[in-house]
């Protein structure tokens, strides 16, 4: 965004009274320190930093983007609600004109959770963004282009699942290698469904990447992606776990590195997603990027102590390498034959086994895609698990569905609601509502 | 017991004299800016007259010394030492004065991080000179956590430095380092003239022969504190008048319900000011004065330029805006421009001044408007009271806009609205039923309404707070407004009943030593105790609890 003196809408829901377990990461101190350094800084009382409160999203809300096994109440808490709520907040902020960027600093966090939802994997039940995201469309129209940059040092693989097949949506993960961190997935070859082909981006950095692989992954890759696919609104999924002293993850990213990222990226919405450096790491990392998204100056946020270690030469390599080849595989998107990848049709077949580490729990799912030529086509998923061994089936419309995907979608459903062998069948539409003209949206302004 | 609050206003210096809950007399003299110090004693004398020697005598005074001083820049040279660490870059700030950074850094947790360097603390000796008539605030980041920094930088100016040193953690036991930086910094501007103030009272005492039993002075939380804690603190005494009305309000009224709005409506502006659950409500932060953002404990009060002799600005669309700008004295009283007091005259609404000149005045301005001289009038009062009710409405807005950091607070919001109104000021009577009646809610205006600032001041009481902070990983405990740090013994066992009654024990300490009576409640006003886990082990508790007489205000018969 042009301005340069942009007004940040913070969304900060600490849920101090809210854990997984009480030993669990996702606890009530995690959020603490950042509290403790971001009122001593005096960020809640910066002229250009003005705190928001969250709200409870409607089970509506929630149900518009996933489909929850057995039951929405069976499976989140009051504090998913608030985080998906304020997460809304967040985005509405934006939209609205109120602010110009926005940061829900917010728990519990969201990008593993899937469209379906059977518990919670990578301490996620329901997704924030993707919930943002079609609430977003809800209100402006199935037409906004939005692009969502996860910079967690997991995968977004439940982020990935949701805009898979979603020509509305660019969806770009920056990790590390799948191979060496939970989820395991999120290779080059990831690349969207059929109906969003290429809008599916996965950087998988080697372990160890400091700030200049990030910034390198960034500069050459994501910007000028970016600047090719004119979004109206950039989402920052800011996962705080590539820090050097993470627990969890073996990244070397620093806090100047991430208010770097913040300022070169400039999203309008920024999500907090994982980090569990809660003492050494997120303190400065969120006071960093507040200052960076509110174009003040960060030269001088770093965590005390140090104990950085500098990103190695062959790192440096590796990492040249997989830009070089993550930036091939989107100039030559188009030039795929889809017949390849997905078939003749009718439909493309997907079969997955999702493991739901939070919860121990197994899925199995049988996706059908509807290949059609003019929308992304319509969809049906059969799934069980461990905890709801009876299947269910799921038919989901797109956003913008042709009149045939309705009526063959429509008919699909009668069928299944007959069939004895499902637990549930569900039926997702997506609708928008009076579609108001964004106010306040990138289109309109140079970048 | 008597009891004699005097106000120094903007106009007027009131005096009150209180018989424990009743009021004996109330006297009124100008305010002479030249010489603050002789209007306010001409109103200690007019008032004496009416105290008949039966019982001992305490003055409580609201001053306006530090608060002008403030506005009006006339602080002492002053400039502050700062151990900021990493973090936000202070030059980026605009702050009003001279920052010296020293390297250093306590964290979050209270732990130095970095020390001070020695040399440049020997380095301060030439860049802050030997002090004379001047003042330096010494403000370190997290110092209300571990104050160690800012006492070794104390320790040092102690050697050679002759000026007067506020240290920042003494203030305030919260976080925030650049309101922090800002609060020390005009403390340290005002604490000379405190104590010149502090000194002629005495001497004025004795010189007058009135045997008070004590002097007080108010507090921008409605809460009075010793003449010797206000040398040390003189920031506390910004914008005690504001505090004192409300306090007033709170002695004075006889409506029952929990939750009530103040309306205090002058001549330039209106102060609004909200009472929850039977306590008025305080800034999240603390006071604002003159653009500088404090820690200070204070009244929370939102001012609106709306007032009986407010501008009227008509617009083309044949609408009407009044405010926020003073238009001068109404032309009943003998002004020159049109003002809401003039259409109360004219509809005799209240009688003000020349009745007559105001209609003449409404009729005219109403030819150029197509209106008669009553529809114009009957137009001032409809805005006048439109535009309060969208001043309160903001004022509620905003609090409810203040931010919930538990899942129990989002689902159970606390309720803020008001189930009365209560208004006072001289235009009160006219305006305050008709708002009341826009938003709905029974009212009252106040007796003794042009004393309520006085009787405020007489009826308040002690207010003290502190703050505990425990970290039994560390096993370290933090009385930042005492200056103490000090291990926790036996920290496996400390819980938070007992970092509770630490703070108790030690506010009741203090409150003996401030000579305060040992009757005052003491009730927590904030508290947290969060488990630390590393790895998968919880590694030690940690908690804060902020302690606080309780706020009281007698209740005054009229």
């Amino acid at each position: 965004m042009g301005k340069t003196e942009p007004v940040v809408g913070l969304v900060f829901f600490p849920a101090f009274d809210w854990c997984i377990t009480p030993d669990h990461p996702e606890r009530q101190e995690r959020l603490l320190y950042t509290r403790d350094q971001i009122q001593e800084e005096g960020l809640f009382d910066h002229p250009r930093i003005r705190e928001f409160r969250p709200r409870l999203a409607d089970p509506g809300e929630i149900l518009r983007t996933h489909v929850v096994l057995p039951s929405l109440e069976r499976n989140i808490t009051e504090s998913h609600r608030i985080a998906a709520g304020g997460t809304m907040v967040a985005g509405d902020l934006v939209v609205d004109g109120v602010v110009d960027r926005s940061f829900a600093l917010l728990r519990p966090p969201g990008h593993h959770a899937n469209r379906i939802v059977h518990g919670a994997r990578g301490f996620c039940v329901i997704n924030n963004e993707a919930i943002m995201v079609d609430h977003l469309r809800s209100r402006l129209g199935p037409d906004l282009r939005v692009a969502i940059v996860d910079t967690d040092a997991h995968h977004a693989d439940g982020t990935q699942d949701i805009f898979y097949n979603d020509p509305g949506v660019l969806h770009i993960s920056l990790h590390q290698d799948g191979r060496t961190l939970y989820p395991g997935t999120g290779f080059l070859s990831e690349r969207g469904g059929p109906a969003a082909y290429g809008q599916t981006v996965n950087i998988p950095l080697p372990p160890g990447t400091g700030d200049e692989g990030m910034l390198m992954a960034l500069e050459e890759v994501v910007l000028p992606i970016l600047e090719e696919w004119q979004p109206d609104l950039v989402i920052n999924a800011a996962g705080q776990d590539n820090h050097f002293s993470d627990p969890i993850t073996n990244m070397g990213f620093s806090a100047q590195g991430y208010a770097r990222l913040t300022d070169l990226l400039a999203p309008d919405i920024v999500v907090l997603e994982g980090g569990y450096s809660i003492e050494s790491a997120l303190p400065y990392i969120n006071v960093g990027l507040l200052l960076a998204l509110a174009g003040l100056d960060y030269s001088k946020v770093r965590e005390p102590g140090g104990g950085r270690r500098s990103q190695s030469r062959e790192i440096t390599r590796q990492v040249a390498e997989i830009c070089r080849q993550a930036k091939e595989l989107w100039d030559t998107r188009g030039q795929v034959d889809l017949k390849e990848v997905f078939g003749s049709g009718p439909f493309f077949e997907r079969r997955r086994q999702i493991f739901y580490d939070t919860d121990q729990i197994m899925e199995s799912q049988q996706e059908y895609i509807r290949l059609c030529p003019s929308c992304p086509g319509w969809r049906v998923i059969y799934t069980s698990s461990t905890r709801n061994r009876t299947p269910a089936a799921a038919v989901l419309l797109p956003w913008k569905p042709c009149a045939s995907c309705q009526g063959e979608a429509r008919e699909q459903y009668g069928e299944l609601e007959k069939d004895q062998r499902f637990s549930q069948v569900i039926w997702q539409e997506p609708k928008s509502g009076a579609g108001q003209a964004p106010t306040n949206l990138r289109g309109s302004e140079p970048r | 017991m008597y009891l004699i609050g005097i106000d120094v206003g903007g106009t007027h210096t009131d005096a009150a004299l209180l018989r424990d809950s009743s009021v004996v007399a109330l006297a009124k003299v100008p305010t002479d800016h030249g010489d603050l110090f002789a209007s306010t004693r001409k109103a200690l004398e007019e008032i004496w007259h009416f105290y008949p020697g039966d019982g001992p005598c305490r003055l409580q005074l609201s001053t306006t010394l530090s608060t002008n001083a403030i506005v009006e820049g006339k602080g002492a040279p002053t400039q502050v030492v700062a151990v900021p660490g990493p973090g936000v870059n202070l030059a980026s700030l605009d702050l009003p004065f001279t920052v010296h950074e020293l390297s250093g850094y306590i964290d979050h947790r209270g732990r130095e991080a970095y020390p001070l360097d020695p040399q440049e603390l020997q380095g301060l000796r030439g860049l802050l000179g030997r002090g004379e008539g001047e003042a330096v605030a010494v403000v370190g980041k997290f110092s209300q956590r571990n104050p160690a920094h800012e006492q070794q930088i104390g320790a040092e100016l102690s050697k050679w430095y002759r000026g007067l040193v506020t240290l920042g953690h003494r203030l305030s036991g919260r976080a925030n380092f650049p309101r922090r930086m800002i609060t020390a910094f005009l403390n340290a501007s005002v604490a000379r003239r405190q104590l010149d103030f502090v000194q002629t009272w005495r001497r004025v005492l004795q010189d007058l022969q009135i045997p008070l039993q004590e002097v007080l002075i108010l507090k921008a939380d409605g809460g009075t504190m010793t003449l010797e804690a206000s040398v040390e603190r003189p920031i506390e005494t910004i914008l005690s008048g504001p505090a004192a009305s409300t306090m007033g309000v709170q002695a004075l009224t006889s409506r029952q319900e929990p939750n009530y709005l103040i309306v205090d409506i002058g001549g330039t502006t209106t102060d609004l000011a909200a009472v929850v659950e039977g306590e008025v409500l305080f800034e999240r932060d603390g006071a604002v004065i003159a653009g500088y953002r404090t820690l200070v404990p204070a009244v929370l009060t939102r001012s609106i330029g709306l007032g009986g002799d407010s501008e009227l600005h008509f617009t083309p669309e044949g609408g009407l805006v009044i405010g926020p700008r003073r238009a001068g004295t109404p032309l009943c009283l003998g002004g020159e421009r049109l003002t809401p007091t003039d259409a109360v005259s004219a509809l005799e609404l209240a009688q003000v001044g020349s009745r007559a000149k105001a209609q003449a005045a409404l009729e005219a301005k109403g030819r150029e408007l197509g209106l008669s001289w009553r529809a114009l009038a009957e137009q001032i009062i409809e805005a006048f009271v439109h535009q309060l009710a969208q001043a309160v409405e903001s004022l509620y807005r905003e609090l409810e806009g203040m931010p919930l950091y538990t899942v129990r607070e989002v689902l159970n919001p606390p309720d803020l609205r008001p189930q009365a109104v209560v208004g006072l000021g001289a235009p009160a009577p006219v305006f305050i039923p008709k708002l009341a009646e826009a938003l709905q809610l029974p009212h009252e205006v106040l007796p003794h309404s042009a004393g309520a600032n006085a009787i405020g001041a007489a009826a308040a009481a002690a207010t003290l707070s502190l703050t505990v902070h425990a970290d039994t990983e560390l096993a370290k405990l933090t009385i930042p407004e005492l200056g103490q740090q000090e291990d926790i013994p036996r920290p496996l066992f400390f819980d938070l009943d007992k970092a509770r009654s630490l703070a108790e024990e030690r506010l009741r300490e203090l409150a003996k030593e401030r000579g305060l009576g040992e009757s005052e409640e003491i009730y927590v006003v904030e508290e947290e105790s969060f488990q630390m886990v590393r790895g998968f082990r919880t590694v030690g508790k940690r908690f804060m609890v902020r302690v606080q007489l309780r706020p009281q205000v007698r209740r005054v018969r009229g």
